[in-house]
Parts: structure tokens; sequence; C-alpha cells
């Protein structure tokens, strides 16, 4: 009996065309959409930085040490153009303006003080809202120094180790499965918990309070099938289109990567498909499912109490919040699966995930974290019995 | 056969309710002490203005509402203690519909028979005789949201009728349909008369009364005013029509109380 509503309500949810845009179709296309649409705005951001020629205005000699220096840079290094100031305020103010991006003060006698092996100060005026601006400033400024430093050592008849105590190479050991678990890893579990939260959203609502709008739950509960069958026939469904939403976002997300050019970082999909193991799917449906429950088992509730979808609606939307807000955790670094992480619903889902994209699972955390997630789904369940059973609730 | 014993049903008002109602009180009584039989090959009707306690009683007989005290029967079976028997003898309908508008006529009442049981003869038998009857066969396959309101009717009694109930409870059926639509429900009423099962429905609508009813029961504010045949009510008229005896019987009640 409980199948042949499951059969019936999922034939008629899947007629609804808010539900298959929150279960199948947003998911699907969301991530496709935001990352090519993250990558070309990054790509173009950076190639107009790239192309732009860099406009350099400066107080000084016309053929001082900085500006013959800045000539020699290669144009690999970014285009750039030097403009000569007649004093600092007209300078500061261009900058400010836009007219240029970078701008110096070059004292008078600095081929004298560097030759008495002195020091120079130099400041490098920016505007700080042009992102980017300071960097190529450093860039060419170590350049600059580096070399003026070689020079120096040279005259100096110095050999460089003699004043470089140490070489430090930093090598990092984690394989690279594991710097992308614990780095993107956290994006995962939080997708995948606002998915299965709002693919459990539409129906919880269309089946229940829809249900009670529409007056059809009256003649439903004249025929011989108990309360129980009825809610259990609709929960799967629920459940059904929340674990299809994530898996759906999943999909969007793995098809992303797979369809993207990531230039230097190809290994990301190697990685990617390196994760995307049968022990990974296995162990990812298994904290996936009874979360989802979970989800459905707040939801039904909060639908079965209210009068109308508007109700439904207002209702459910600050309770996306506190869904969010534990997923985020996730993405906090240094939060780990501990004991009592364990026993967080929602949190312990996502830090598992986490761990099960980095490899460095600890099963018996796991099994906890799968244990408190069934109970809390088990108490959701009979909530949503409870209220169920109940006349003034079921009827408006 | 319906048997009515002592019915008595309170809701717990929430917050809300009572201040929407203006009241102080926890509990609202909906129906108070009520009794009466429905007796096979007649029908019944419930007779009462809104907010009488119609709806509730039906509901109650239905077993959507559990009764706080008092019993109800239903060709024999206890359905306060048995509910899910007493349902498989009983066919509901609502002037609402309450139709799945995504489905079809057709997969609808698969699964409305399918959650009575039916076997696959029966229901295939008693299908291409309702088809026949409401000359249904012509829109069976098209989506219920997309039928006019007297199809949507038509689909409404064949799911009403698909695992042949031998009680049928009708709750305000012509409610807010016209006269043509309205017409396929008071066939539907002396069909189920004629097949020799118990009918009960509720109305205010005197005329319709008067056309379909054997006995009857006024209802006011949760109470019995009136259980007698229609025979009998109209011997006894005080008033010169039927509606002015009805709302004379009403208006008594509201003086005594």
């Amino acid at each position: 009996m409980i199948f042949k509503i499951f059969k019936k309500e999922l034939k008629d949810s899947l007629r609804d065309r808010r539900t298959l845009m929150s279960m199948l179709v947003i998911p699907i296309i969301l991530f496709p959409i935001i990352i090519n649409l993250i990558m070309f705005i990054t790509k173009e951001l950076s190639d107009e930085v790239a192309n732009k020629e860099l406009k350099i205005g400066m107080v000084g000699d016309p053929n001082n040490k900085i500006f013959k220096e800045l000539q020699a840079l290669p144009d690999e290094m970014g285009k750039k153009k030097i403009v000569f100031f007649k004093d600092t305020l007209t300078m500061i103010e261009a900058v400010k303006n836009d007219s240029i991006q970078l701008a110096t003060f070059v004292p008078k006698n600095i081929e004298t003080t560097l030759d008495s092996l002195k020091t120079v100060p130099l400041i490098v005026y920016h505007n700080g809202a042009d992102v980017g601006m300071m960097e190529r400033a450093e860039v060419y400024m170590n350049t600059i120094d580096q070399k003026t430093k070689s020079e120096r050592l040279a005259k100096l008849n110095i050999d460089e180790t003699k004043i470089t105590p140490f070489f430090t190479t930093y090598r990092n050991v984690a394989s690279d499965k594991e710097m992308f678990g614990k780095l993107a890893g956290g994006m995962l579990p939080y997708i995948f918990i606002i998915f299965g939260f709002i693919g459990c959203m539409y129906p919880a609502i269309d089946l229940f309070t829809g249900e009670k709008e529409r007056g059809t739950i009256e003649t439903l509960l004249t025929t011989p099938v108990s309360r129980l069958q009825i809610l259990f026939g609709k929960m799967g469904v629920v459940v059904l289109s929340g674990i299809t939403a994530s898996t759906c976002s999943l999909l969007g997300l793995f098809l992303s990567l797979q369809t993207l050019d990531f230039g230097p970082n190809i290994e990301i999909m190697e990685i990617a498909n390196s994760i995307l193991s049968f022990q990974f799917i296995i162990l990812l449906y298994a904290l996936l499912i009874p979360l989802t429950i979970f989800f459905a088992g707040i939801l039904i509730p909060i639908c079965i109490y209210a009068k109308s979808f508007k109700e439904a609606q207002s209702i459910i939307a600050p309770l996306n919040i506190l869904i969010i807000l534990p997923a985020m955790v996730a993405l906090t670094p240094g939060v780990e699966l501990t004991l009592i992480t364990a026993c967080i619903p929602i949190v312990n889902i996502a830090l598992a995930t986490k761990d099960l994209i980095a490899g460095t699972l600890d099963y018996g955390l796991v099994a906890i974290s799968f244990c408190v997630m069934v109970v809390f789904a088990l108490i959701a369940v009979m909530i949503s019995y409870q209220r169920f059973g109940k006349e003034n609730s079921v009827i408006n | 056969m319906i048997k009515v014993e002592n019915l008595y049903k309170e809701f717990e008002l929430s917050k809300q309710q009572r201040k929407e109602l203006a009241t102080e009180e926890k509990i609202a009584v909906a129906v108070k002490s009520i009794s009466f039989e429905c007796k096979p090959g007649k029908v019944f009707s419930l007779l009462g203005p809104n907010g009488a306690g119609k709806t509730t009683t039906l509901r109650m007989i239905s077993t959507i509402f559990a009764p706080t005290k008092g019993n109800i029967t239903i060709d024999g079976i206890d359905a306060v203690k048995e509910p899910q028997e007493a349902r498989k003898k009983i066919g509901f309908l609502t002037g609402s519909t309450g139709l799945y508008f995504r489905l079809t006529p057709n997969e609808l009442i698969d699964y409305f028979a399918g959650l009575y049981n039916v076997s696959k003869v029966d229901l295939e038998k008693r299908k291409a005789h309702l088809y026949d009857l409401l000359n249904m066969h012509d829109f069976q396959n098209k989506r219920i949201g997309k039928l006019s309101t007297g199809m949507k009717q038509k689909v409404s009694i064949c799911r009403t009728m698909i695992h042949n109930p031998e009680v049928v409870v009708f709750d305000e059926p012509t409610s807010g349909l016209d006269v043509i639509t309205a017409e396929n429900i008071i066939k539907l009423i002396k069909d189920c008369k004629e097949q020799g099962k118990t009918v009960i429905f509720s109305s205010h609508i005197m005329s319709e009364v008067d056309l379909l009813c054997d006995d009857m029961a006024i209802i006011h504010k949760g109470q019995l005013l009136y259980n007698d045949s229609m025979e009998n009510f109209r011997k006894s008229m005080k008033a010169e029509n039927l509606t002015a005896e009805f709302i004379r019987i009403v208006n008594e009640s509201n003086n005594i109380s």
C-alpha cells in the first residue's frame, strides 16, 4: 500500500513544474552556470590586467636609475609607460583619479646614494581600489632590488652564498587528493546539504500543505489506508526528491569540471576522478540518506501545520538559514570531525564528507555520525507521524 | 446501515483560533450528543445552517475524525474501534471534488481502486459501467486540471463508487455546482437508493431534501433539533412551506437557548 501511494505521489510530483525545477533542473544547471561564469570573469579580469598598459608616474631626473631599470623590464612582466610629473602632489592626484596607476618620487642623488652602498628610500603610490596594482609594483621593485643587490655583491666581491645561511624549500607531503579534500572538500557537503534540503522542500509543501489546501487529503483519509502508510508513501517521495536534487547538484558540479579547461590545473580533474570511487559513492549515500530523511522529518510537520502554500514557504524560508549555518562549519578551516562534532546533526555529515573526500576518514567517527543522524531522522519521522495523526492539523 | 449513538465531538482551540472566535474557552463543542439511524435503501438528509456541525458529523461517520464520545456503527462494524474496516464500506463525496489535478481520470480511478484493493477484473467492469453511465470516455485520459467543473464532478462520482460502497456519504455534494452538474449528483443519489445502499447527505437546500430524502434530521449548534421521516416532517409542518418550517425550527431553538 505504501508503494501504491509512493508511486502515485511520485507521478504527481514529477508533473509539478516547481518540484521538477528544484529537484532536477536547478541542481544540474546551477553549477555549470556558476563555475563557467566565475571562470569567464576571472579570465577576462586577468587578461585585462595582463594586457593593460600600466601608466607609471615619476618625479625625478629624466634618465634616473629606476626609470632605466623599469624600461629594461620585459613586456612579459606587463606593458608599462612612464610619465614624468613636475610635482608629487599632481602625480598623487593622477593616481587618485586613475589617469596613472602607480607613481614614485625618485630622489635626485639616487645614483650617488647607490654607489656609496646606502639605502634609497622609495615611496610607491597606488590606488588600493585598483586591485592588483600594488602586486605589480612589488614584482617590478623586487626584480630591480634583486638586480641591484647582485651588482653590489659583485662590486664588493662577495659570494652570494656566503650571506645566505639557509636555502629553505617547503615540500608538501599531503597528497593532492588530501589537499583538495581539505581546501575544496568543504564545498561538496555544503552543496549537497543545501540542495538536499531544497529538493525536499517543494514536494513536502505540495504533498502535505498542497493536499490540505486543495481538499484532496479528506478523500484520501476516507480510504482504508492507515495514516502511517500514507505518511510513509508521501515521505518516500520527499526523501527521493531530496536525494535526487543532491545527486543532480553533484552531477552538475562533475560535468562542469569535465567540460572546463583548467589549463595548468589539469590535475583537478584527475583528483576528482580518483575521489569518485565506488566506495566513496556508497559511503556518501550512507551519510546522505539519513540526512535527507531528517530533512523530510523536519519539513513535514511544518507542512502539515501550515494552512496554505504561502504560509508553509514563509515558515520554511528562515529554516534554510538554520540548515546553511551548520553546513558552513565544514568550510571553516580547522574544524574537524571529533567525538563532539560527530554528535551534532548536519555538522557531522558535512565534516565526515570532507574527510571522505580527503581520504582521511576515521570509520569509528563516521559510524557515530551515521548513528546520530539515524536517531535524529527517527525522531523527526516520529514527530511527523504524531503531527499527521492530529485531526486539526491534517484538515483545514 | 449507519447507526449513530450519543455522538459528541469537541475540538481544542489554539491561541489563534481563540483570538479569531473572540473566546476564552479552550474547547469548542462541535457536536453535542446526537443519535440517528440511516437505513439501507433509504436516503437520510442532515439539514442545518452553516456551522451547525453537519460536516463534523459526516467526517466522524467517514472516520476522518474520531468522536470524543459516542458510537458509530457502519454495516455492523464499530467505526470508532475499527475505522479501517469501516472505510471499506464507505464512499465519500464532497462538493469540492477533492481530485488530483495533475492526474488523468483513469490514473485517479486506478489509484483509488488500488487503495480499496479492488481486483483488476472488478475494476475494469465497474470502470466500464461508470464511464458509460457518466459519459466519461472522451476525457478519461485528459489531465483533471483541464476538465470543466461538470466533468470533474463526474470523475469524483466515479472515484466514490469504484469500490461499490454499501454506505455513501455526501457532504454538501451540490454546493457551488450549476443545475446541470448538480443533476448528476441527484441521479447518483437516486441510483444508490435503488441499489439498496445507505445514503446520508448534508444540505441546506430544502428543495433538494424534499426531492430526495426519506428520513431527515435538523442539526443546529451541534444539537439535534429534529429526527424523523420526511413524511412526518411534512405532516407536522406549522409554516407554509418546507424552507419556512426549517427556518422556524432553527429560530425556535435560538430563542430557547
